[in-house]
């Protein structure tokens, strides 16, 4: 069974968006909607600056309050891969999904009234292409990949590097890791 | 906490269903992917390469059912190597933006008011031929102009030659690389190209001035910096805002603006004074080292650090930092280069501290361009004009592309002889050339302006006659050979039929140049004809390349100096030039010296100006797949300044510049990120084309505010951050 | 700290836009009808069902529940974006999720508060049933009172907590993540349920009775409403910051403000009539005056249930982790 998973190198991203132009096209996402963001941070005061960026997605979190809370079962987290899921003919659109989500991953397509999400371009992957946003990210910062499989990019970029979730403390047990600036071990 | 979010309002708040929101334009992609998930389909994928800016990036066109559903990178392409950034991502937004140009248009009103009605291809052509033709009788063939930049000039540049006249100006010289490849041509004797050979993947320190890569989104480029960064190259950003390179930086320093070549004199000083410089490399290919080294002893660290605001031990430190990693060091020439009018002698300077690092032809340097190259075609030569072409101006370093700003004067002046026509192609003179009200002059004064173009912008919809191009993903254009680290050829071709009335460049060419009597430059049917004889001359299989999109010539590269693998130098010397004895000769500085310029009175501030990572200049502020990421540009301002002027984040502000050009009302987008004495904007936006449904009249425009520009003598070039604007506080609007 | 976010979502930002009024009335009919239901079997089984004799509101208070629900359900249906799926939440079970219990909760107690009304059908208006059938169960449940009863009250109190578990379940949502939260809005249903009782019942007795009842209702609200704030402040950086809207009195969030001021004048203010009107030597008729008084106390209740459910809906959608 793969265990799919995404590595950040949050030290590759250059704020390019190419990752959410690609996204958009790969799975048609409605206009206005997104499945992947990038949040530009900066600190501090002039000269003394720091700039952080940071892509993010769904987090197919192993523990998914999104799953948890969908009253339909149209939310799954699929056994085979991992990834969490839609059966969009199961959905009511009543919307738990979006608010139960604590990273702000789902949308409402407003045209057919389902919940919508990175599904990890599970369609690509099935194919045994990566996905859409990881292929063409400019940075190469965007890492995918089988966890079970200690030779896969992922599974180097996490053994090499600190890596952290986020919000960690929601427990929802991510499945996206951000390898941050300068967290490289010594 | 400031928070710019690009988002719509979500209308579903207001209760109700969303039924009728339906997004009919975006139905079909979503039943053509279904379909094709579901077997019922299948995709095909095209290779072409992408137009969406300069870097004719591969591009794997994946359409279903005669539609384009997704642009890919092209693996086999060395400029994409499978990935597009994120405008080429949203290429296929221009093919099917509905207000693209969609037939011939005539103008019926005053030139400029924009009053159109539709015409057939042959009235239109007919009309253009005509006024071309009588041009050529009362005032002669030079007397027509041509303004191109892009893939267009392929056709349209031997259209003019042949029909007489060499007047012929490129936005991408004298607003663009221009004073950049003539500092380094007078110092190495060429250019670094492009794409530029900038040796980012293997350097151990980068040092950017201006260069705002990652916002500057030119894919390769941006992929080899962000190797190089992951290896752990030290990156040393010379920025007065602070921008995502920046903000990669070990090293930022936020420079005055405007003082850049005060830096580089002081970093060159450090290194000969403390004799870090490349010795064996220096005497083995360089001259002029004598006379540098007594011409920089004024600018020492202590007096840069009065210029540029930077500490003079951070200038000490960044010079040691470059010469300790020589020559895996690369300073980045920049790309566009016009800023302050002297900008050939900064490129020359930032030449000379390459060649005193020894990074030109090194790894992780400069890397030296293959020397191969294809056998050129013959074809009839063209006619020599009865008068000097004017386009290089008084300009004896002029480059080839020819000078823009000049060939307008003449059109204004009428001298040195009447410039009648313009043909533009590919280019929005109104957002690429400094002082907008010369443009307009100048075209009043036009028997013909005509334009081909793709979509109505500013520049088309003053047009006589405007000629819609059908858009890079429906047509073919030449082959487009590339000269990097090895040689390599690329081609263009429809992926799907020209939508509308819409015609190829090459057919439009032909086709005037049919009705101009000069068929005899155009003897071959259709331009894949002319490919393919291209192609069969070369040794390229047509068959294999029309596959791949891109086939790499192989053992043409050799990038890097060794004993078998020496540079040649085609300046006079044959030597890199330290001290140019061409420019000597012409009666400039042989070695670069520091002029000081102008910076702003109190209450002003230079306005500066760069590039949104998901657009190219004006070209896709209307692209719908663009536009929803970034629709219209902030001016940036620091936040103590905002404060003292009591400005807040978002607020409406307009700018005013010394000569009393007034911008749109924009966004005030405050923060610590830019220093005090200038403000920023995107290029690019504030169009006056009513045409643009989502682009019209968003955001403000930089280049309505450049209204001086600052020439540089040595090439002509137009340095345009020579402005200064006052901010204007708007009414309450929300 | 300067935040550039390129492609978020309107629903999601700059906060979670989900729910509106819709799902705002949804819970405070549902709570309603659950308080209602509570009380009536309350009413019922108070004092061996004498409490009840004579009371109109014995007979159309049990008909009000399944008539609030079903109208507190309608809000809930159209706020759902596809409708026509709807038959999806009884195909399944989904144990962690409110929403599917909640579904399954009130696909029983919807049966059962119509059987408890048909077995409190008193002989003399059994006849206006028509339907021989209905008559006839009506008949048969007679025997069943008091299991009835007993459900009818245990329904009531898994719905009035589902309201509030709906809401608290979400970890993403620190206003709402909270244990008190269903507690609360349970006691906020019960105390509606009361006075919609009273406001419909006709003895004095039983007006009085469940004033009383109301009474330590609202002192149960009073102390829950401090907790609910005290317990979120003294919690993580979130929950603190997720009540700020309650206690900053600008613009943005001047409903917040107002609706917290109008707690903390309404409830003491229900609180006070309620325990005036415990106090005052009514003679055997009510008073028009003694009336409108009481109305007026179990209005005021209505209302701060009311705003409790917008407030915390609208409110929770402004919190979230960081
Ligand atoms: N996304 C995107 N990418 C593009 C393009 C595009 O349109 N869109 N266009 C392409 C083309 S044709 C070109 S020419 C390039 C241009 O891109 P660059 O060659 O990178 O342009 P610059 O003018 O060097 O860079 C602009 C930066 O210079 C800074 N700056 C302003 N004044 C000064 C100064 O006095 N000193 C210094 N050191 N910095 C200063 C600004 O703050 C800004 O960050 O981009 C290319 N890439
Ligand atoms: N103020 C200011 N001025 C600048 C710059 C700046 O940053 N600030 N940048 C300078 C630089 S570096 C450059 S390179 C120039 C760029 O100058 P331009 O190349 O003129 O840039 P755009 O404004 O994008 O205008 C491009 C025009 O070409 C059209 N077009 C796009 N694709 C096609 C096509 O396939 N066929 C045809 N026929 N037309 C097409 C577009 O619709 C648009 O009208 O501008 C320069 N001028
Ligand atoms: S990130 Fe959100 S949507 Fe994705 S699995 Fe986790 S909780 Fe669900
Ligand atoms: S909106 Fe759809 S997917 Fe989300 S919780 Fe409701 S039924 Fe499940
Ligand atoms: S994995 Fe696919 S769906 Fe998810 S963000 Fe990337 S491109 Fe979008
Ligand atoms: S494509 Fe990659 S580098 Fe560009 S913004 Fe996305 S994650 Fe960052
Ligand atoms: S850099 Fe981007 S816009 Fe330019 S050619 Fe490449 S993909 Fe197209
Ligand atoms: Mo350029």
């Amino acid at each position: 069974m793969p265990k799919y998973a995404m590595v950040i190198d949050q030290r590759r991203c250059v704020a390019c968006m190419a990752c959410v132009v690609a996204c958009k096209k790969e799975n048609d996402v409605p206009l206005g909607d997104f499945r992947t963001r990038v949040v530009e941070k900066t600190e501090g005061t002039f000269p003394q600056l720091r700039m952080e960026l940071r892509s993010e997605l769904c987090n197919h979190c192993d523990n998914p309050p999104c799953v948890y809370n969908c009253p339909t079962g149209a939310s799954y987290k699929n056994k085979d891969n991992g990834m969490v899921l839609l059966k969009k003919y199961r959905c009511v659109g009543c919307k738990s999904c979006v608010a139960a989500c604590p990273y702000d991953a789902r949308y409402i397509n407003e045209e057919k009234g389902f919940a919508d999400k990175c599904t990890f371009c599970e369609h690509r992957v099935k194919e045994g292409k990566e996905p859409a946003c990881v292929a063409t990210c400019i940075g190469k910062s965007r890492i995918f990949g089988d966890l079970e499989d200690p030779k896969s990019a992922v599974s180097i970029a996490l053994r090499e590097n600190h890596s952290e979730v986020l919000l960690a403390s929601a427990g929802t047990k991510p499945r996206v890791f951000y390898i941050k600036k300068y967290g490289k071990p010594e | 906490m400031t928070k710019t979010i690009s988002r719509r309002s979500f209308l579903k708040i207001t209760g109700g269903t969303t039924a009728g929101l339906s997004l009919a334009a975006t139905l079909p992609d979503r039943f053509l992917l279904w379909a094709e998930e579901q077997g019922m389909l299948k995709a095909t994928y095209t290779p072409t390469f992408c137009e969406i800016c300069f870097w004719k990036c591969g591009v794997m066109a994946k359409t279903i059912n005669g539609r384009v559903v997704k642009l890919e990178g092209n693996l086999a392409h060395a400029g994409s190597r499978g990935k597009l950034c994120g405008r080429g991502n949203g290429g296929a937004g221009l093919l099917y933006d509905p207000n693209r140009l969609k037939t011939p248009l005539i103008n019926v009103g005053a030139r400029g008011e924009g009053k159109y009605r539709k015409a057939s291809w042959d009235e239109a052509l007919n009309v253009v031929a005509e006024k071309m033709t009588k041009i050529k009788e009362k005032y002669g063939p030079e007397s027509m102009a041509l303004f191109t930049h892009g893939t267009p000039t392929d056709h349209f540049l031997p259209l003019i030659q042949a029909y007489g006249s060499q007047n012929v100006g490129m936005p991408s010289f004298a607003q663009c690389r221009g004073p950049r490849d003539v500092g380094l041509e007078l110092t190495f004797g060429e250019g670094i190209g492009s794409p530029e050979r900038v040796d980012l993947a293997n350097s151990k320190v980068v040092v950017l001035l201006g260069s705002h890569l990652g916002e500057n989104m030119h894919n390769s480029q941006v992929q080899d910096f962000c190797d190089g960064i992951a290896r752990g190259a030290k990156l040393v950003v010379v920025d007065p805002r602070f921008s995502v390179a920046a903000g990669k930086a070990h090293t930022w320093l936020p420079i005055r603006p405007a003082t850049d070549l005060a830096l580089i004199l002081a970093w060159i000083n450090v290194i000969v004074s403390e004799g870090l410089y490349d010795k064996a490399y220096i005497d083995s290919y360089a001259v002029g080292f004598n006379e540098l080294a007594a011409a920089v002893k004024e600018y020492t660290p202590d007096w840069a650090a009065v210029e540029t605001d930077i500490p003079a031990g951070k200038i000490i430190e960044t010079a040691r930092l470059m010469a300790k990693n020589a020559p895996a060091v690369c300073v980045h020439p920049g790309r566009h280069a016009t800023w302050h009018g002297d900008d050939v002698q900064r490129s020359r300077a930032i030449g000379i501290l390459a060649a005193l690092l020894g990074s030109w032809g090194r790894e992780g340097g400069l890397y030296l361009a293959t020397t191969a190259s294809f056998p050129k075609g013959e074809s009839k030569p063209f006619p020599t004009p009865a008068r000097d072409a004017l386009n290089l101006g008084p300009y004896p370093f002029a480059g080839g592309e020819g000078v823009t700003q000049v060939i307008r004067s003449a059109t204004i002046t009428g001298n040195p002889y009447p410039i009648k026509g313009w043909m533009v192609t590919g280019t929005n003179l109104m957002k690429a050339v400094p002082n907008q009200k010369e443009t307009i002059e100048a075209i009043k004064k036009l028997d013909l302006l005509v334009v081909v173009d793709v979509m109505p912008f500013d520049t088309a919809m003053m047009a006589d006659v405007i000629l819609p191009e059908c858009s890079y993903l429906e047509r073919h254009d030449a082959l487009a050979v590339g000269k990097g680290k090895s040689l390599t050829v690329s081609l263009r071709q429809p992926v799907v039929e020209p939508r509308f009335e819409s015609k190829p460049g090459w057919w439009i060419a032909k086709e005037l140049g049919k009705r101009l009597g000069l068929a005899e430059y155009f003897p071959w049917n259709t331009l894949e004809d002319k490919i393919k004889s291209q192609c069969a001359a070369w040794g390229v299989n047509y068959n294999e390349l029309k596959q791949k999109g891109s086939l790499t010539v192989p053992n043409t590269s050799n990038p890097y100096i060794t004993p078998l693998n020496q540079p040649t130098f085609k300046t006079k010397s044959g030597k890199i030039e330290l001290a140019s004895s061409e420019l000597k000769e012409k009666g400039f500085d042989a070695v670069p010296r520091y002029t000081k310029h102008p910076q702003p009175p109190a209450g002003e501030f230079r306005l500066i100006y760069g590039r949104s990572a998901v657009h190219t200049f004006s070209r896709t502020t209307n692209n719908p797949e663009l536009n929803e990421l970034y629709s219209e540009n902030e001016v940036w301002l620091n936040a103590k300044k905002a404060a003292e002027l009591g400005i807040s984040n978002g607020a409406k502000v307009r700018l005013e510049n010394q000569d009393g050009a007034v911008s749109n009302a924009v966004r005030a987008k405050v923060t610590e990120r830019i220093r005090e004495d200038c403000v920023y904007l995107v290029h690019g936006f504030g169009t006056n084309s009513k045409e643009l449904s989502r682009a019209f009249a968003r955001g403000a425009d930089d280049q309505g505010l450049i209204t001086r520009f600052a020439v540089d003598p040595i090439c002509g070039s137009t340095g345009m951050r020579v402005n200064f604007v006052r901010i204007k506080k708007e009414g309450l609007d929300a | 700290m300067e935040l550039t976010v390129t492609g978020a979502n309107a629903i999601t930002s700059p906060h979670l836009h989900v729910w509106d009024w819709r799902v705002s009335l949804y819970l405070f009919l549902g709570g309603l009808s659950a308080g209602l239901a509570i009380m009536t079997s309350i009413l019922h089984v108070r004092k061996g069902g004498k409490l009840a004799e004579g009371e109109i509101a014995a007979v159309t208070a049990p008909l009000y529940v399944p008539l609030i629900l079903s109208i507190g359900m309608f809000f809930i249906f159209l706020d759902l974006e596809r409708k026509l799926n709807v038959f999806w939440f009884y195909l399944t079970v989904q144990p962690l999720s409110p929403m599917s219990w909640g579904s399954w909760g009130l696909l029983v107690f919807y049966p059962i508060c119509i059987l408890y009304a048909l077995a409190m059908l008193p002989d003399q208006y059994r006849p206006k049933l028509t339907l021989p059938f209905l008559i006839n169960l009506s008949e048969r449940l007679r025997a069943y009172r008091l299991h009835l009863a007993a459900c009818n009250f245990g329904m009531g109190i898994f719905i009035g907590i589902y309201t509030g578990v709906l809401l608290s379940s979400f970890v993403a949502r620190p206003l709402w993540n909270s244990a008190i939260l269903p507690v609360l809005f349970l006691t906020s249903a019960m105390s509606a349920g009361a006075a919609f009782m009273i406001m419909i019942a006709k003895e004095k007795k039983v007006k009085l009775f469940f004033t009383k009842v109301d009474i330590w209702l609202i002192l149960a609200e009073m102390v829950l409403l401090p907790l609910f704030f005290y317990g979120q402040y003294t919690s993580s950086g979130a929950h603190r910051e997720s009540i700020l809207p309650f206690f900053t009195f600008n613009h943005d969030y001047f409903w917040y403000g107002l609706g917290l001021l109008l707690l903390v004048v309404i409830l003491p203010a229900a609180m006070v009539l309620k325990f005036l009107e415990v106090q005052e030597d009514h003679g055997e008729e009510l008073t028009p005056v003694a009336l409108m008084k009481m109305n007026l106390s179990a209005l005021l209740v209505l209302l701060g249930g009311l705003i409790i459910r917008f407030s915390f809906v609208y409110a929770g959608q402004l919190s979230h982790l960081s």
